[in-house]
């Protein structure tokens, strides 16, 4: 009841005072729920061959018009957000929890093991994301596997090392010290004292990864690298609407504005919450 | 004649800059203390005298390079061995102390770690909470709700809880206004009659811990240049390091 | 002597979580020019929020009620924007309590002074402005970073930017808090030189009555918004008329006597909802009578200083000279 409350007056200020965040979490709800609830959504059939007319434009009975089999695209592209959303968020999940753990063995025990670890992040972060997609690719086969795997090892450096950094901070905090004399062990320290306190920071991080999972996504499966089809994500329905995009353009641009309004409100909400966790940053002399 | 609880022999710590090798530098050179039960040895100095590394020493957070340093008696030996007979009081009340525990969970943790139980844990908190002076209330509160003085108190209880017979303090009221200092200081010197523990008071504070210590050492450039009974910084000390000290408390 | 800044019943209250609270309670001052004046008090007396209302440097959230700020002939009330930033920038000079945060840590202390400075100032008119503040060697702190530096010579830039454009008025934030006691003195020295060369007038905020008795010309004590106690330095804090006064002095390690136990202030500072109609100070203090809890006193003149207490004359009496006397 009061958790609702509580929410609901957050809400309401972030309406009031930050209408452009609060945009961008009204277009990341709308997304998540049109990709969560697809499939039961009365939008028509995205496999069906011959629904309609080939190629034909947007209409009341096709809003963003059919594909060159016939299939009615808006469905396709809903399949697609959800296709998208769900591998990003598997992916960036594995990232999370890979790259706290590093992070924070990194950050907590420094000397060698951080040598390692910020070695080990240094040298995947080398290697671009699309050389390590052809490279995965080419040993396990496209497909959503390797898709999730190119994500996450694309974006494990960038997590280990924010939450490195932010470990080697809060590690030298008072509170840590007083454990460490009290006879802790560095499994306490650590879910205790640091996690909690570094979570503001993996959250936004998060929602940062997130971001570069949808990109590297849709990049992978524009290259024929991700999902397959007849399955449709937004960067495979890219692809294939690019063939067709001098006769029909509705095609390229329903999948690429709707993966821009994804990308964006994901970055939107992700600075609302860091303007929420650092609320005072620069503020004294104005 | 008292025993001494924290016994520094010939202790030398040096730092290398980088990973292998590199430049050396004594933080703390040659230096031989002990602080006795019930006894508060003051360590004044600069930023940069080696206070707080030789601070971490006592705390076992550091292994000296060479020296030993004996608790009780005996050899240091682990930190984890040691638990619940030695604790710290820092500077920084807001960090002090997590943000994300009440205070009561903050004070109940070394209790935990000794593996002492439930029911016990609930009455030394409580009773620890009545010693800082700080009633039932705020068991369950966050730091965040809690003035400076009011956190100082949180992690002077979480000191006291297992009973050590060492506590560092290390710059403990720098940060707090005057008329809470003072508040601060006495109950460090109330809680010590009652306990008994040993202290080191590290401060850049000369007047505070002229107050609140039997003994001060001063520390320069990692080594002890002066060491003797805190009368003797109300008159003339014989080094001209603390006399300069001094000469900021005319 | 003319006054430099005129404060007139100031009242100012921030918003916050659970309502208003009051910062200032009609808080009067004024600061002469060519003089030092040290404001001292606890956190929440309203020391900060009186000496960053001079230059309306006050967060968000406060907001001015009631009063005038005069500043050289500037009303700091009524200033538009631009009026309040040609003040800030030629007629004040702030020196802050963390000079690590006051300085950009991404930017060379070159640039940074030359932000300071305004215009194109030549390397040369840096360096002096650097060996004025007594930074020996000032090509290697202009090509320094902040974290480059220790925390003395940080603060000996930020000393060097606040008296840049001659300000008729340094306002000082607990200038030396951060600061190793060895340096302490050192770096006061230089604020005070340069403010004497410079002509102008200072404001001192800080808790350190010891730094505030050797550096200040008077002194004025702050308690629950308002100005509680005001007068040449010597006669507030060796002869306190306030309670508060007294009780502030007797609080501070370093006056004791070996083995002598300080005496703490009891309780905590007001937060006050509105105008406080009793002396608020009355929950905390020793000389209290009924008359405190129902009469707000003002300020009247009492042994060559202003006070704000019932029993000013009595709380004199029975102090004597409590500075000498703890000492000596």
């Amino acid at each position: 009841m009061s958790v609702a409350k509580s929410i609901a007056a957050a809400l309401g200020r972030l309406m009031r005072e930050d209408r452009l965040s609060f945009l961008g979490l009204a277009v990341l709800t709308l997304l998540v729920l049109i990709g969560l609830l697809g499939p039961w959504l009365p939008l028509g059939d995205p496999t069906r061959i011959a629904a309609g007319p080939r190629l034909a434009p947007p209409s009341w009975a096709f809003p963003f018009g059919t594909d060159e089999l016939g299939r009615s695209y808006l469905p396709r592209v809903v399949e697609g957000i959800r296709a998208t959303f769900l591998l990003s968020i598997v992916a960036v999940t594995i990232t999370a929890v890979v790259g706290s753990f590093f992070g924070m063995l990194a950050g907590y025990f420094r000397g060698v093991t951080d040598h390692f670890v910020a070695r080990g992040a240094d040298i995947l972060f080398a290697f671009p994301a699309i050389i390590v997609g052809l490279l995965v690719a080419a040993m396990m086969g496209p497909g959503q596997v390797s898709a999730v795997a190119v994500i996450s090892i694309a974006t494990i450096p960038l997590f280990i090392r924010v939450v490195r950094s932010v470990t080697l901070s809060v590690a030298g905090r008072g509170f840590v010290t007083a454990s460490e004399v009290a006879g802790a062990t560095p499994w306490r320290i650590m879910t205790v004292h640091i996690l909690p306190n570094i979570l503001g920071a993996v959250i936004v991080q998060l929602t940062y990864a997130m971001s570069i999972g949808m990109i590297i996504e849709s990049t992978l499966s524009y290259l024929g690298l991700g999902v397959q089809p007849p399955q449709a994500s937004l960067g495979s329905l890219l692809r294939q609407g690019s063939a067709y995009l001098t006769i029909a353009p509705w095609l390229v641009l329903s999948a690429g504005m709707v993966l821009s309004l994804a990308i964006m409100s994901v970055n939107l909400v992700g600075d609302a919450i860091r303007d929420a966790i650092e609320p005072l940053k620069g503020r004294a002399l104005k | 004649m008292s025993q001494p609880v924290v016994d520094l022999q010939d202790i030398v710590v040096t730092y290398r800059a980088g990973f292998l090798g590199g430049e050396a530098f004594d933080a703390v050179r040659n230096v031989n203390l002990s602080i006795n039960e019930g006894e508060t040895l003051g360590l004044v100095g600069e930023s940069g005298s080696g206070k707080t590394t030789l601070g971490r020493v006592c705390l076992g957070l550091l292994a000296p390079t060479q020296g030993a340093m004996r608790f009780g008696g005996a050899p240091f030996g682990k930190l984890r061995q040691r638990r619940g007979q030695l604790s710290v009081v820092l500077q920084h009340s807001e960090w002090a102390l997590n943000p994300r525990l009440r205070c009561g969970a903050s004070v109940d943790e070394p209790l935990i770690i000794l593996g002492v139980n439930a029911e016990e844990r609930r009455k030394r908190v409580a009773a620890i909470f009545d010693s800082v002076g700080l009633g039932d209330g705020y068991v369950d509160r966050y730091p965040g709700q809690l003035s400076g003085g009011q956190r100082q108190r949180v992690s002077i209880a979480r000191a006291l809880v297992t009973e050590p017979r060492f506590i560092v303090f290390d710059e403990a009221v720098s940060a707090l206004d005057v008329s809470v200092q003072a508040q601060v200081l006495n109950l460090i010197m109330d809680l010590q009659q009652k306990y008994g523990f040993g202290a080191l008071f590290i401060s850049h504070d000369l007047a505070a811990t002229r107050y609140v210590s039997h003994r001060i050492a001063v520390m320069y450039r990692g080594e002890i240049v002066e060491d003797a009974p805190s009368e003797r910084f109300y008159g003339t000390p014989d080094h001209p390091y603390s006399q300069m000290l001094m000469s900021g408390l005319a | 002597m003319s006054a430099l800044v005129e404060i007139r019943d100031l009242v100012i209250a921030y918003d916050g979580g659970g309502g208003e609270t009051r910062g200032l309670d009609g808080a009067e001052l004024s600061v002469a020019s060519g003089e030092t004046l040290a404001i001292v008090g606890e956190s929440g007396s309203g020391k900060t929020t009186i000496g960053m209302s001079i230059g309306r440097v006050l967060p968000p959230e406060a907001r001015i009620e009631n009063g005038t700020i005069t500043v050289d002939g500037v009303s700091v009330v009524d200033a538009d924007a631009e009026a309040l930033r040609q003040l800030r920038r030629d007629r004040l000079g702030f020196v802050f309590q963390n000079p690590m945060t006051a300085l950009d840590p991404t930017m060379r202390i070159e640039r940074q002074m030359i932000r300071a400075i305004g215009g194109k100032p030549s390397r040369d008119a840096i360096a002096v402005l650097l060996r004025r503040a007594e930074l020996d060697d000032p090509e290697r702190v202009m090509r320094s970073f902040p974290h480059e530096l220790s925390g003395g010579m940080a603060q000996r830039v930020i000393i060097a930017m606040a008296i840049a454009r001659s300000p008729k008025l340094i306002i000082a934030d607990e200038p030396t808090a951060s600061l190793d006691a060895s340096i302490r003195e050192k770096v006061m020295e230089t604020l005070g030189r340069l403010r004497e060369e410079n002509g102008a007038s200072m404001v001192i905020l800080s808790h350190d009555l010891r730094l505030v008795s050797r550096h200040a010309d008077r002194v004025a004590v702050m308690y629950g918004g308002r100005v509680v106690e005001i007068g040449q330095s010597a006669t507030v804090l060796e002869n306190p008329a306030h309670p508060y006064t007294r009780a502030l002095i007797a609080a501070a390690a370093g006056n004791e006597k070996p083995g002598q136990r300080l005496e703490p202030i009891l309780g905590a500072p007001p937060v006050l909802r509105g105008q406080s109609q009793k002396c608020a100070y009355e929950p905390r203090c020793g000389f209290a009578r009924p008359e405190c809890a129902i009469r707000r006193p003002e300020a009247r003149p009492v042994a060559a200083r202003a006070v704000s207490c019932h029993f000013a004359e009595e709380v004199a009496a029975a102090t004597g000279n409590m500075w000498k006397a703890r000492t000596g």
